[in-house]
């Protein structure tokens, strides 16, 4: 057994290290992975929650709002003394509380072209748990010409989805080459959103995440997870590189310079 | 010519389209625009615009909440 777990390492992960497909070799390897989660709302709290609790040691935290009432009823990190504080203070108090190992890393800023890079360098995987297309599509550009994959998720009143962006595989643009029109995709705050849906689309996230840490299991890679919380049914979706993608086809950009994040977040063509 | 049209979550229907139609004219039976939708052929999405050359389609709504 591996002597860089001390004892109290031992006994809260005792649960991981018995398994083979962890081990204390794969703890360790959680233990000194960085991610980072853009977004501490629906999707980000149980990410946030359950990449704490699995001793992910360096976690980022990207989110420029603070807590509202309003969001309580499904961002369960965030508790009612917490209403008006940032959430990447109120994530990072609860993580503190959760788990002494881990490094929580807070950015209290919107994330945009002109900081995404600073922003990804040194994480290892990115968790994409924002609300909006134009960081989406921001998130997927950047970091695949970082080469940091992205677990992707995103929520609708009862569905959800989720998928594994690897380099290599297929990116967001291949499965959505642009974004909708502003206003014709209703966000959460206009058509409401069932408290525990992002619950269960974060804690995918959340797996993926760990299992890229890992190295281990079969990945959403080129898969699209739909969930339907009504229904109690889940599909999956598959799809493939599309060789006309202009991040990741065969003329791919080599920077996200010039690309306007708004509107559709097309790539025009030069 | 007829075209099977499954709405990912929703329902599959067989959609009616004269042989000039375009991806889009599939989405007409639908509450959907194509700028809520990806239309994907084999898994890759196909620009609504061009004219419908497959029996078969799966239409997936983006959504971006979280």
């Amino acid at each position: 057994m591996s002597l860089s777990l001390d004892a109290t390492q031992l006994d809260r992960y005792s649960r991981h290290i018995i398994m083979d497909e962890v081990g204390p070799e794969g703890q360790e390897k959680l233990l000194n992975g960085r991610a980072l989660v853009i977004g501490a709302g629906g999707l980000g709290a149980p990410v946030i929650q359950y990449l704490a609790a699995a001793g992910v040691g360096t976690l980022g935290i990207v989110d420029d709002d603070v807590v509202e009432r309003s969001n309580l009823q499904r961002q369960v990190i965030h508790a009612d003394a917490d209403v008006g504080v940032p959430k990447v203070e109120s994530a990072a108090a609860f993580v503190e509380r959760l788990n002494p190992d881990v490094t929580v890393e807070t950015y209290e800023t919107r994330l945009g072209p002109e900081n995404v890079g600073s922003l990804l360098e040194g994480y290892d995987i990115v968790v994409d748990a924002s609300d909006n297309f134009p960081t989406r599509y921001l998130v997927n550009d950047a970091a695949r010409l970082a080469g940091v994959p992205v677990v992707h998720g995103a929520i609708y009143k009862f569905e959800g989805q989720a998928t594994t962006l690897v380099p290599g595989g297929p990116c967001y643009r291949c499965l959505f080459p642009e974004a909708p029109e502003p206003g014709t995709v209703p966000d959460c705050a206009t058509t409401g959103v069932l408290g525990v849906l992002p619950g269960t689309v974060g804690c995918v996230q959340a797996t993926e995440a760990v299992k890229l840490l890992l190295g281990e299991g079969e990945v959403l890679e080129g898969r699209l997870l739909f969930y339907d919380a009504m229904d109690m049914s889940f599909e999956t979706v598959p799809y493939r590189r599309n060789p006309d993608c202009p991040v990741c086809g065969e003329n791919p950009i080599d920077s996200i310079e010039g690309i306007e994040y708004a509107g559709g977040c097309a790539v025009e063509a030069e | 010519m007829d075209v099977t049209v499954e709405v990912v979550g929703e329902e599959t229907r067989a959609v009616r389209v004269a042989d000039d139609a375009t991806y889009a004219d599939l989405l007409a039976p639908f509450d959907l625009s194509p700028h809520e939708v990806s239309v994907l052929v084999e898994g890759r999405p196909v620009p609504e615009d061009q004219p419908v050359e497959t029996d078969r389609v799966k239409v997936l709504r983006l959504i971006k909440g979280g």
